[in-house]
C-alpha cells in the first residue's frame, strides 16, 4: 500500500463524552461552547439548576455573583448545597459541588452583590458571552440591563416563584446562521436552471431509454423536463394553483412507460416526480432575507461590523450581480431513486456551482473586510461556506431593553394588547411585579410569614392595582391569582425550578451556538395548568 | 433535605409526600434528574433500578455520576450521590432489569406511583404491563435530542403505552442485505451481521453470504452451475463464513478476498439480480483507490472521526481491527464470543470500514464513521436542558397523581422549536382515552373475526417471543381434540426458524391475544421465532 497506515480515528476521551450532544449541535456548536463565559448572578436553585445543565455539556467557563450567605432555604431547594455548608458563602459553596460535575470548565465567584459590582468594577461585565441573573431587585435589574443592553451581551432575568417560572430574554441584536427549520425545501433552480445544470439536463434524453435506465433517471431530470414543457404552454409561468399543479403532474405521469399489455411500469422516480410538484416554487428572495439585506447594518458597513454583516452585504451584492436575483446555490441533493452514476453526475453539478457561488461570496467577503480596515482572517472560507448554506433560513431578533419595561408609557403599550385576555399568562408577569413593589414597600416576600397572610393579600391586590393604574390598564379579572402568589411566600420550588432551568440553559446554548431561534423574548411557565407561553415586550 | 415548603405545597400534598413509596425505573439520563427532584421535594421513600453500568458517553448529562464511576452500576451510583447531599433519604436501588421474573405485580402494587425514564420500547411496554396488572399510575417520559414527553397512564382511564401501535422498530429483507444493497444502511446493517459471524454469536439470521434463495433470482440460469453448492436452506454450502475464517486464520487479506471478491463474483453470477439493477464491481485486495468519490472538498472536517476515508483507508483498518479482533478473542473462554459494541473502538472500526468497502462495490455513497457510529448504535442524540426539562415535569405530575388530581395530567410534548402559537412546551388538552380495541389494557376482549387463514400476532408476558398463529379450519370429528398444534409450517426458506424457545422458558399461560371458540374448531399452526432486536 502507497500510503501510511492511517490511525484509525478513535475518538478522544472529551468527543466520547460528548458525542450524544455533538450529534445535535455539530463541533463548531461545541466549540462555541466550549469559548464561552457566563454570568450567573445568584446562585439560588434556578440558578444552579441551570449552571448545571451548562457545566454538564462542557461550557467553558461559568462566574458566580452572589453577595448572600446559605440559609436553610437555600439547602431546601439547592440539590447541591448539605447542611454544613449554612452561614457560608452561597458563592463559595455552590461552585465548588458544580465543578466537580465537569473538569472541563471553569468557574470563579465574586463574594458580593451585583448591586457592589456594578458600584465598585464598571467593567466587570465586558468579556461574558451570556449573563443570567435570578431574582434580583428592581433597581438592580434596571441599571444592570442598560448596561448589558450597551455592551451588547444577552441578558436573562429569571424568576422560580411558587408554582410559576419566568424569563425575560434581552438581546439588542441576534443574528442565527442555522435555525435547522424542519422541513426546507430542495434548492433546485428548475424554473432558473444555472448553466451547468440546463446542460447536463439537456444531454440527456429519457423517451430513448430502456425500463432499466429509464426507471433510474433523477426525478429532478424528469420534473425539469416536464416543467420545461408546461411552461413553453404556458408562457414560462411556474404552476401555481392546484389546477395548474395537477396538469404539470398529468405531463410527467404521461412519461411513465407502459408494459407490452399498456399497462403503466411501476417507476418510483417518476412517482417523486409528481410528489416534487407540490414543493415546486419560484426562485427568489424570502421577505425575511429581503429584510436582512435591506438593513441598515447591512448596507453600511462599519470598522465594527459583525461577521454576520459583511456576510450579509456581500450577500447582498452577489444577488444584484453574479446571482442575477438570486441567492447562492446551496449544493446539496436531496436522496432519490436513481443510478448511482446519474446520481453522483448530478449532485457534482450542484455541489461545483455551489462551491463557485460560495467562492464568489468569499472574494466579495475578503474585498469588503479590506475596505473597513479589518483583519482578512476574521471570517474564514469555512464561514462563508456555511453561510450560504443556509442563506434562505438566516434569522435576524432585535430585542428591546429590559430597563424600557419599568417606563410606564412604553410598557403600557406593550402589555395593554395582552392583558385583553383574561387568561393571557402575561398576568403573572404583573404579579410577579406587584410582588417586587411589595417588597420594597414592606422588606418581605407577600406571604412570607404565616400570620401575615392575610393582610399581606390586601396589600398585594394594592401594589398590583397602582401598577396596572400606571400602566392605565383595568384590574385584573380574578383575585385568585393574588391569593395563590401569597400562599407561595417567595418559596422556591425545586421542580420548577429545575423545569425552568432548563428551559433557560437551554435558551443561552441556542446564544452562544447561534443555532436555533431563542424565545423572543418573554417566557412564562404556569405549574398548575403545564402552561407555556412566550410574549414578545 | 427536603425544603420547608409548607407554604406553596398544599397540606395534603406535602402528607402524600411524606408517607408515599415511588418507584423510578431507571437511573439514566431523565431518571437523574428525577431522583434529584423527588429528594428535593421531600419524597422520603424512592426505590430506582436499573440495568446498566455507566459509560463515559452518559457524562454529558447524567449529573450524578462521574469519571470515577465508569464501569458502575447507574442505580447504585445514582443513589449513593443523591445520598451524600440529603443523607436522611431512604432509597433503595437495584442493579437489575425491571423485566425480572422478581418484580412481580406485587413488588408494582407497593408503590403510589411508578416513573418510567426508560431507553427502550420492550422495557417500557413492560412495565406498562405491570402498572395496569397492579393498577399503579405510571408516568412515562423520554426525550430524543431537544425534544420530549411526559404522560400519565392510568389503567381505564388514560391510554396505556400500547394503545396505539408504535412505528415497527426497521428490519430489512434478509436479501436486501445478503444480495441488492442500495442504501448505506444495508451495508452497516450486513456490517454488524458479518461481526457476529465472525467474532460472535452465530445467529442463523444474520447470515451475510450470497442469498440463492432470493426470489429476485429465481429462475436464474447463471445459478443453475452453482445450484449443486446450495442446500435447501439457501445457503452456500461450502463452508460457513465463521469455520471459514477460523480456518484461515482471520487473515484479514483472505477473509477481504472471500467477503468482497469471490462472494461479489458470485452474486454477480446471478443475472437475474443485476437486470434493473446495477452490478457490483468485485475488488481485489492491494488494487483499491486511494480517494474519495466526490469528497476532495471536505478537506477541512474538524474532527477525523467526520471525515469519510478512502477505499485504501477502508482496507487498512479493516485488516487491523480484524487482527485486533482475532485476539480479543484469542483471550476469550472456549465458547465465548465477542458482542458487537459502538463504544468499542475495534468493533467500531471492524463495522465501518465493512460498510465503506461494500457500499464502494454497490456504488452506493460512503458515510464517515461518526455516522455509521449513529446508525449502527441507533443512538439518539440526547442532552442535559431537555431531560432536566422533562424530568422536572415528570415530578410535577406525580404531585397531581398523590393529590388524586388525574384530571390535571394531560400528556405534555417539548418541540424542538415552538409551534404555530409560539409555544414550545405543549399540553395535551384533556386525557386521552384508551383504546377499546386495546389488547393489553382493554377490560372486555372484543369479537376479533377470525376465520380460516387468519394469522395471529401474539407475543408473551415478558416478550421474549413473538408468535405467529396462524389459524387452519378443519372438520370437527366426533373423537378429536378441539385443538391442534401442528407445527410452523410457514417457516420461510432461507432463514430457519427457532422452532424450540431457548433458555427452556415456556410462555402458555402469559398469551396475551385469546383466541375465541367460535362455533368451529380450528386448528393452530404456530411458528416460534425468538423477537429479532437491532441494537
Amino acid at each position: 500500500m502507497s500510503s501510511p497506515a492511517p490511525k484509525s480515528p478513535e475518538q478522544s476521551e472529551k468527543n466520547k463524552k460528548y458525542d450524544r450532544q455533538l450529534r445535535l449541535w455539530g463541533d463548531h456548536g461545541q466549540a462555541a461552547l466550549e469559548s464561552a463565559h457566563v454570568c450567573l448572578i445568584n446562585a439560588n436553585g434556578l440558578g444552579t439548576e441551570i449552571l448545571k445543565s451548562l457545566i454538564l455539556p462542557g461550557i467553558g467557563a461559568f462566574t458566580i455573583v452572589d453577595g448572600e450567605k446559605v440559609t436553610e432555604e437555600d439547602i431546601g431547594c439547592n440539590f447541591f448545597l448539605d447542611h454544613d455548608s449554612v452561614g457560608k458563602s452561597r458563592a463559595q459553596a455552590t461552585i465548588q459541588l458544580l465543578l466537580e460535575l465537569n473538569p472541563d470548565v471553569r468557574g470563579d465567584y465574586v463574594d458580593e452583590s451585583v448591586e457592589q459590582v456594578l458600584e465598585n468594577n464598571p467593567d466587570f461585565f465586558n468579556n461574558f458571552s451570556v449573563v443570567i441573573s435570578t431574582q434580583i431587585s428592581e433597581r438592580v435589574i434596571i441599571r444592570l440591563s442598560k448596561k448589558l443592553w450597551e455592551l451588547e451581551i444577552p441578558f436573562i432575568a429569571c424568576q422560580s416563584y411558587g408554582f410559576i417560572g419566568y424569563a425575560r430574554i434581552q438581546v439588542q441584536e441576534h443574528t442565527v446562521i442555522e435555525t435547522h427549520p424542519d422541513n426546507e425545501v430542495p434548492d433546485l433552480r428548475l424554473d432558473k436552471p444555472f448553466p451547468s445544470l440546463k446542460e447536463l439536463i439537456d444531454s440527456i434524453d429519457i423517451s430513448k431509454m430502456e425500463l432499466k435506465d429509464h426507471a433510474h433517471v433523477p426525478y429532478v431530470v424528469i420534473l425539469y423536463k416536464c416543467l420545461q414543457q408546461w411552461q413553453q404552454e404556458n408562457e414560462g409561468q411556474i404552476p401555481k394553483t392546484y389546477r395548474e399543479k395537477e396538469s404539470l403532474r398529468k405531463l410527467i405521469r404521461a412519461e411513465i412507460l407502459n408494459n407490452d399489455d399498456g399497462i403503466p411500469h411501476d417507476e418510483e422516480n417518476f412517482e417523486e416526480a409528481i410528489k416534487a410538484v407540490n414543493t415546486l416554487a419560484p426562485t427568489n428572495i424570502p421577505s425575511h432575507v429581503r429584510e436582512i439585506l435591506d438593513d441598515e447594518s447591512c448596507i453600511n458597513l462599519t470598522s465594527k461590523s459583525k461577521p454576520f454583516w459583511i456576510m450579509a452585504k456581500a450577500l447582498r451584492e452577489f444577488v444584484e450581480n453574479e446571482g442575477a436575483g438570486a441567492l447562492p446555490l446551496r449544493g446539496t441533493l436531496p436522496d432519490m431513486t436513481a443510478d448511482t452514476e446519474r446520481y453522483i453526475h448530478l449532485q457534482q453539478v450542484y455541489h461545483s456551482q455551489a462551491a463557485k457561488d460560495a467562492e464568489v461570496m468569499f472574494r466579495r467577503v475578503q474585498q469588503l473586510l479590506r475596505e473597513i480596515n479589518q483583519s482578512p482572517d476574521s471570517i474564514t472560507e469555512k464561514d462563508v461556506k456555511l453561510f450560504c448554506k443556509h442563506t434562505s433560513t438566516m434569522h435576524l431578533v432585535r430585542g428591546s431593553c429590559i430597563a424600557d419595561d419599568y417606563d410606564n408609557k412604553i410598557f403600557a403599550q406593550k402589555l395593554a394588547p395582552h392583558l385583553e385576555d383574561p387568561e393571557s399568562a402575561l398576568v403573572y408577569a404583573v404579579l410577579l411585579r406587584g410582588v417586587d413593589r411589595f417588597r420594597i414597600a414592606h422588606g418581605t416576600y407577600p406571604g412570607e410569614y404565616d400570620d401575615q397572610v392575610e393582610p399581606d393579600i390586601v396589600k398585594l391586590k394594592s401594589c398590583v392595582s397602582k401598577l396596572l393604574n400606571e400602566w392605565s390598564c383595568g384590574p385584573l379579572a380574578k383575585d385568585d391569582y393574588v391569593h395563590e402568589i401569597c400562599r407561595y411566600g417567595g418559596g422556591e420550588l425545586h421542580s420548577i425550578s429545575a423545569f425552568v432551568g432548563g428551559c433557560i440553559a437551554q435558551e443561552t446554548i441556542k446564544f452562544i451556538t447561534s443555532q436555533y431561534k431563542p424565545i423572543h423574548n418573554t417566557f412564562i411557565y404556569d405549574g398548575i395548568t403545564s402552561n407555556t407561553a412566550s410574549f414578545t415586550l | 433535605m427536603a425544603a420547608s415548603i409548607a407554604g406553596v405545597f398544599e397540606n395534603d400534598l406535602q402528607q402524600a409526600i411524606n408517607s408515599s413509596k415511588v418507584f423510578v425505573v431507571g437511573a439514566g439520563g431523565i431518571g437523574c434528574e428525577i431522583l434529584k427532584n423527588l429528594v428535593m421535594s421531600g419524597f422520603n421513600d424512592i426505590e430506582i433500578i436499573d440495568l446498566d453500568t455507566i459509560d463515559v458517553s452518559n457524562l454529558n448529562r447524567q449529573f450524578l455520576f462521574h469519571k470515577q464511576h465508569v464501569g458502575k452500576s447507574k442505580a447504585e451510583v445514582a443513589r449513593e450521590s443523591a445520598l451524600s447531599f440529603n443523607p436522611t433519604v431512604n432509597i433503595k436501588a437495584y442493579h437489575d432489569s425491571t423485566m425480572s421474573a422478581d418484580y412481580g405485580v406485587n413488588f408494582f402494587k407497593r408503590f403510589a406511583v411508578v416513573m418510567n425514564a426508560l431507553d427502550n420500547r420492550m422495557a417500557r411496554n413492560h412495565v406498562n404491563r405491570m402498572c395496569l396488572a397492579a393498577d399503579v399510575p405510571l408516568i412515562e417520559s423520554g426525550t430524543a435530542g431537544y425534544e420530549g414527553q411526559v404522560e400519565l397512564i392510568k389503567k381505564q382511564l388514560t391510554q396505556c403505552y400500547e394503545c396505539l401501535p408504535k412505528a415497527p422498530q426497521k428490519t430489512y429483507p434478509g436479501c436486501t442485505i445478503r444480495n441488492t444493497p442500495s442504501e448505506p444502511i444495508h451495508c452497516i446493517v450486513w456490517s454488524k451481521h458479518l461481526f457476529n459471524q465472525l467474532f460472535g454469536e452465530n445467529d442463523p439470521d444474520m447470515d451475510v453470504s450470497p442469498d440463492t434463495a432470493d426470489p429476485d433470482a429465481a429462475g436464474d440460469a447463471g445459478m443453475a452451475a452453482l445450484k449443486g453448492e446450495a442446500n435447501d436452506q439457501g445457503n452456500v454450502t461450502r463452508v460457513t463464513t465463521r469455520e471459514w475464517a477460523v480456518k484461515s486464520n482471520y487473515d484479514p487479506e483472505k477473509l477481504f478476498r472471500k467477503l468482497f471478491h469471490d462472494d461479489i463474483k458470485y452474486l454477480l453470477s446471478m443475472g437475474n439480480l443485476w437486470k434493473n439493477r446495477t452490478p457490483p464491481k468485485p475488488l481485489v485486495f492491494g488494487e483499491v483507490p486511494d480517494a474519495v468519490a466526490g469528497c476532495s472538498n471536505e478537506t477541512d472536517a474538524v474532527l477525523k472521526d467526520q471525515k469519510i476515508w478512502s477505499v485504501a483507508e477502508c482496507v487498512e483498518i479493516f485488516s487491523s481491527s480484524c487482527r485486533n479482533l482475532y485476539s480479543q478473542q484469542q483471550r476469550l473462554d472456549l465458547g465465548d464470543n465477542l458482542v458487537w459494541d459502538k463504544d468499542d473502538k475495534d468493533a467500531m472500526d471492524f463495522v465501518a470500514s465493512c460498510a465503506n468497502i461494500r457500499a464502494y462495490i454497490f456504488g452506493i455513497p460512503q458515510k464517515s464513521r461518526f455516522d455509521i457510529k449513529s446508525m449502527a448504535g441507533n443512538i439518539i442524540p440526547a442532552i442535559a436542558t431537555s431531560n432536566a426539562i422533562v424530568a422536572g415535569l415528570v415530578v410535577l405530575k406525580a404531585f397531581y397523581v398523590l393529590r388524586g388530581q388525574l384530571e390535571n395530567c394531560q400528556s405534555v410534548y417539548l418541540r424542538n422549536k415552538p409551534n404555530h402559537k409560539n409555544v414550545q412546551i405543549v399540553p395535551e388538552a384533556c386525557l386521552v382515552e384508551p383504546n377499546s380495541k386495546c389488547y393489553v389494557c382493554s377490560p372486555k376482549h372484543e369479537q376479533m373475526g377470525v376465520v380460516n387463514g387468519s394469522i395471529l400476532k401474539a407475543d408473551d408476558f415478558l416478550q421474549n417471543y413473538e408468535l405467529n398463529i396462524v389459524i387452519v379450519q378443519r372438520c370437527l370429528t366426533r373423537d378429536g381434540p378441539l385443538f391442534e398444534i401442528i407445527g410452523s409450517e410457514t417457516a420461510k426458506p432461507g432463514s430457519p426458524e427457532k422452532l424450540q424457545p431457548e433458555n427452556g422458558q415456556t410462555d402458555d399461560d402469559d398469551d396475551v391475544v385469546h383466541v375465541i371458540d367460535g362455533e368451529s374448531t380450528s386448528n393452530a399452526t404456530s411458528s416460534i421465532r425468538k423477537r429479532k432486536l437491532e441494537t
